[in-house]
């Protein structure tokens, strides 16, 4: 016989403002086989859990409901207390009357209901809980990092720095990332590349980091612990053991007028090309999209075409015939952190929920640019070495005119949020246009100015105030070319008049978006992630850097807007989850896994076919003389997640999922 | 008590607008999770719904539909990860067959296929989770008590 | 009939099987399943359009006797071979343990106990969209095959009139049907696709499926019994045929096996290597009527 101890919890008010928690405590004291109910103001409070830790004790109790907010909040509390009192910690359940009935219903009658109701489905399924025992599994004590960036650099650094062994997966030829691009940074304005390119060179020597560029995550199996990544590196067709870096291959590369990404197409680069000169690794990679060597053969020409490139190389490094190979890491924990994008104002979006700019002209004005070009022109070792030069005829501009909030905040758009960086950079952006053209006037257009951080105000009230930028509240209606100049349609909003002036130069502040493909990577890890793309965290305040899967962690801009402070910040955040996770030799891990019933499996294997994890192996059944009777299945409790995908597919009912079995479900069904 | 009583007991007729009872069977790391956030943003619905969490919608077994009918639902959610996010990566492609073959085969016995809400509906999707609930109750209101499937049993010849 | 016989008695006398199941003369005049054990009783074989039973189905492990028997051979009809295929893709059976014979059908009767000739009227539904052709899982072949040629199957005029119906007509109708059921089991029984060791009806912690036959357990029965059905039904309807209540088991298994088709491009199949749509899935599998 069961003896149910029931717990109602008044959350302070936030349950019992709209539950009559003494009314569910008395009801459910009613129940066949609960014999102490109680409701308490604060159940996860110390006094609280001691409530449950002496009602075990004292009325020998067998199971314990918890009426309080959601499991994810609080089971564990709830089940440690239990197990503090020296009863099975899964013989504890919560029942969910905050997030899913106090808090979304008003009338206090139907609320009250329901909480009545939701315990006794939780009290009839605890009466048949079995005592679990946690499963204990090997951890593979290293890491993977996905993204070359600042937050995967930093990351990187900070593991391998804290003594475990790091895979870092950049896809791109060279690690650095966005930053590597950037002028100077705010709020200091101190030069980008020259903070980051010693922490880049560091992750490069570092014994314990792996380094693959020009690389991708293929695919990811296993869980917590226990990752296996086939990593896809791509041809290069150069020799990365042979290289020297010389660079005579791109001198005599005959294609040099391709649009560099580095240079955010203001640029050029050469078909086999190092993307800027502090490059790590500083190894060329041939675009074989556009060497000559290669349309040729794509086209199916029989003939060789150049390769001047193989022929200059005096270590014969160039391999035209290398191939794409697999590498597969063993690693117990992974990082995301790809980074950013930003949004293309241009007609076509890898989106439906994107809409583009017709009133900018999709991108087709020229001299309209985006901030990441703005940071090539300003940056020395951009394509104009620093200049402040517009790119249509080279003139240098007299009047710039800055746009905040291009996409963000715009939901008739597409995106609704803030990208948060935009505001700091523009600041910046007038600043050293300012210190590079000192008689030009930069003007802004702006909704709000966003400036919280450390140096951040001040910094934004030194552009205005020190560096004469002009603010204006207000949106651009419309922007076209009108012979050499831009003319700019606005409104200002704090004066209510209409806003007509020539801009030299146009300077978009378009919103950050997670870079592309991020479904498909967040699809490979099993982590959720919103709408755009971007990756979600366990918890907004308290599990910031967790995923929803145990051991992928997120890092710096592709999990929301971030600016490099917070993006390390993040990235050391997720070093110290991992240091903490790979410091043990064996994880524990919950025991909600599947079991055979062997006596009426039919070993028809519909089970093996539905797992997605492999954890269905076949068991011999043999009689004491050892002859074979029968085969049946069996699961692998290391390899099964609990999904459950068998239970529902066995047609004899023959497996059980711990945790979640057909009688506790039914249990719970039958209480509805 | 029978169950037959305990089900008309339970049957909410009050105040003139009939109350449908409503079990909903949602996975644990999407549509759970996606509830949970409704609750944080106290985002409002209505109450009719009872819910049974599981960790995937690949363990939600059609005799689960079948039981919370017997037992008095009115009408029923199924909800989950959408495609590509199941937190076990496979989970709610075989439960969409699963449930495709099962909506027709309810529709085909005859058991109007609008008292049964499928629904992908993710961790961030709090919203739509209370639109869900909501949308379901009015349907399902409006269609009235599954007294077909309630009296079965006493209908036996 | 001598070619079956003449099979029969050297595969009984070369040891090469220990059982050929086939058919011999039953009371009356139907046909039974037969289980000729030695050269001799070979003799006792016939094949013809009454002959209407699914042999497949002894070749299911849950048929420990006939297991007991040593390595089956099986005559087989084209129907049959889909239940065999079935059995192999699902490890019921393993395709060397059993020497199939293939018999050419040219349909069987719907009801063998009429004593009448085989006619458009008289033969059975399922025969009526088959190719009659050997199938290839044939270790011998007896007999020409023959397409036979008779009309469509008449369960899809009656889905369609069911169709045509409103759901409250055709919850009505499923209710009078159900309502005569009496949960004997023997579609259970009979069908060569439930070889569970222990059926999921008959558990009973929990109980999903009321085993008394009342409306509401007889609704949970028949619809959990289509839904283990789906996309394993091999169309053989012997289900049908052997119910004693009359129920109209067919209507059920040939709408899932076209809901099946429809969505997943799946029909019956006698080769086993052909994967069952259960099991599987395709990222783009329709979900229309997912909100």
């Amino acid at each position: 016989m069961s003896r149910i101890g029931v717990f109602v919890c008044h959350c302070g008010e936030n349950i019992a403002r709209t539950v009559d928690t003494a009314a569910v405590a008395q009801e459910c004291g009613k129940l066949p086989g609960v014999i102490h109910s109680v409701d308490y103001k604060y159940m996860c409070s110390d006094p609280g859990q001691l409530m449950v830790k002496q009602a075990i004790a004292e009325h020998k109790l067998t199971g314990v409901v918890v009426a309080a907010c959601s499991p994810h909040m609080h089971e564990k509390t709830f089940r440690r207390a239990t197990a503090g009192a020296g009863l099975n910690p899964f013989l504890c359940e919560m029942a969910n009357v905050r997030e899913h009935c106090s808090w979304i219903h008003e009338s206090r009658t139907a609320a009250t209901e329901k909480a009545i109701d939701a315990t006794r489905m939780i009290v009839e399924k605890v009466k048949r809980n079995a005592p679990l025992s946690p499963i204990h599994i090997p951890v593979t004590r290293r890491a993977l990092v996905i993204g070359g960036g600042i937050a995967g650099i930093q990351a990187a650094l900070d593991i391998a720095d804290g003594g475990r062994e790091v895979v870092l997966v950049e896809k791109e030829p060279s690690i650095g990332g966005h930053m590597s691009q950037l002028s100077e940074t705010f709020p200091t304005l101190d030069c980008s590349q020259c903070i980051l390119t010693p922490r880049m060179v560091e992750a490069f020597q570092h014994p314990r980091i792996k380094l693959y560029t020009y690389s991708e995550v293929e695919s990811v199996d296993g869980y917590i612990g226990n990752f296996k990544v086939t990593i896809r590196k791509k041809a290069r067709s150069v020799d990365e053991a042979n290289c020297n870096g010389c660079g005579a291959c791109q001198a005599v590369c005959p294609n040099k007028k391709i649009p560099s990404e580095f240079d955010a197409g203001l640029g050029k680069r050469s078909a086999i090309y190092v993307p800027f000169p502090q490059a790590v690794p500083n190894i060329p990679v041939i675009d074989r999209e556009r060497c000559s060597y290669f349309r040729a053969k794509a086209k199916g020409s029989t003939k060789v075409v150049c390769g001047k490139c193989a022929e200059a190389c005096g270590k014969g490094a160039v391999h035209f015939d290398q191939q794409d190979t697999l590498v597969t890491e063993d690693v117990g924990a992974i990082v995301v952190a790809t980074g950013y994008r930003l949004y293309d104002i241009g007609k076509d979006q890898d989106s439906e929920l994107l809409k583009g700019y017709g009133e900018y002209g999709y991108g087709t004005v020229p001299d309209v640019i985006d901030g990441m070009q703005f940071e090539r022109l300003a940056s020395a070792s951009g394509p104009t070495a620093g200049k402040i030069l517009r790119p249509s005829d080279g003139k240098e501009p007299t009047s710039v005119v800055f746009l905040q909030c291009i996409g963000s905040r715009d939901p008739s758009k597409g995106i609704e949020y803030c990208s948060k960086i935009c505001c700091m950079y523009v600041a910046k952006h007038t600043m050293l246009y300012k210190h590079k053209v000192h008689h030009g006037q930069a003007t802004v257009f702006y909704m709000d100015i966003r400036a919280a951080g450390k140096g951040y105000d001040e910094f934004t009230r030194r552009a205005i105030e020190e560096d004469g930028a002009r603010y204006v509240r207000g949106r651009v209606s419309r922007l076209y070319r009108d012979g050499e100049v831009i003319k700019i349609l606005g409104f200002d909003t704090l004066s209510g008049e209409p806003i007509e002036m020539d801009a030299d130069m146009v300077v978009l502040a378009t919103a950050m978006r997670p870079q592309a493909g991020m479904a498909e990577l967040a699809q490979k890890l099993s982590v959720s992630y919103d709408k755009h793309g971007f990756i979600n965290e366990a918890h907004p305040k308290l599990r910031p850097v967790e995923t929803n899967t145990a051991g992928v962690f997120v890092a710096g801009a592709c999990q929301s807007p971030r600016d490099i402070p917070d993006s390390v910040a993040m990235a050391s955040a997720t070093a110290s989850k991992i240091l903490g996770l790979l410091s043990n030799e064996q994880l524990e891990r919950e025991p909600t896994v599947a079991r055979v019933d062997e006596s009426t499996c039919s070993a028809c294997f519909h089970c093996e076919r539905v797992c997605a994890y492999g954890a269905v192996e076949h068991k011999d059944i043999r009689d004491r003389s050892g002859n074979l009777v029968r085969v049946v299945a069996s699961v692998n409790k290391g390899v099964c997640q609990g999904c459950g995908t068998c239970l529902a597919t066995c047609p004899s009912k023959s497996l059980e999922l711990d945790g979640f079995t057909d009688a506790q479900i039914h249990a719970a069904i039958m209480a509805f | 008590m029978s169950t037959a009583t305990a089900i008309e007991n339970k049957s909410p007729a009050s105040a003139g607008r009939f109350e449908p009872r409503i079990a909903a069977f949602v996975c644990n790391w999407c549509t759970y999770t996606g509830a949970d956030l409704a609750g944080t943003s106290r985002v409002q619905m209505m109450p009719n719904v009872r819910m049974v969490r599981l960790p995937c919608t690949g363990r939600i077994d059609t005799a689960f539909i079948i039981k919370a009918f017997e037992r008095g639902a009115d009408g029923v959610i199924v909800s989950g990860c959408h495609p590509g996010d199941c937190h076990y990566s496979e989970g709610n492609y075989h439960a969409r067959r699963r449930f495709a073959m099962f909506k027709e085969l309810m529709n085909f016995m005859g058991i109007d296929e609008r008292r049964v809400t499928f629904s992908w509906v993710s961790a961030s999707e709090g919203r739509k989770w209370g639109d869900v609930v909501d949308e379901t109750i009015e349907r399902v209101r409006a269609l009235g008590p599954f007294d077909d499937y309630k009296t079965l049993l006493e209908e036996t010849p | 009939m001598n070619e079956l016989r003449q099979l029969a008695r050297k595969l009984l006398a070369d040891k090469t099987v220990g059982v050929v199941i086939g058919y011999e003369e039953g009371q009356g005049a139907v046909t039974r399943p037969s289980f000729a054990t030695s050269p001799e009783q070979a003799e006792k074989l016939v094949f013809d359009a009454r002959c209407v039973q699914n042999l497949a189905s002894y070749l299911s492990p849950r048929r420990s006797t006939v297991r007991s028997l040593g390595k089956p051979a099986v005559v087989v009809k084209a129907c049959d071979a889909k239940a065999l295929a079935g059995l192999i893709r699902e490890a019921q059976v393993k395709r060397e343990d059993v020497v199939v014979i293939s018999v050419a059908c040219g349909g069987v009767l719907a009801d063998p106990r009429s004593g009448k000739a085989l006619s458009e009227a008289m033969v059975a539904d399922r025969c009526r969209d088959c190719d009659g052709a050997h199938t290839s899982l044939a270790d011998h072949k007896v007999g020409q095959a023959k397409a036979p040629a008779f009309g469509s199957p008449k369960v899809d005029a009656r889905l369609a009139e069911l169709q045509a119906m409103t759901a409250p007509q055709r919850f009505a109708f499923f209710k009078s049907v159900f309502s005569e059921c009496t949960r004997c089991n023997v579609c259970r029984e009979v069908c060569p696709m439930c070889f569970c060791a222990r059926c999921m009806a008959d558990k009973s912690e929990p109980q999903w499926i009321e085993s008394s036959p009342h409306l509401r357990g007889n609704f949970a029965w028949h619809m959990l019994r289509a839904m283990h059905l789906a996309g394993r039904c091999v169309g053989c309807n012997e289900c049908e045929r052997a119910c004693p209540a009359g129920i109209p088991l067919s209507l059920i298994t040939r709408k899932m096996q076209k809901v099946v088709s429809e969505r997943f491009g799946y029909s019956p199949s006698d080769d086993p290597n052909v994967p069952a749509p259960t099991g599987a899935f395709r990222l783009d599998d329709a979900q229309e009527f997912i909100r």
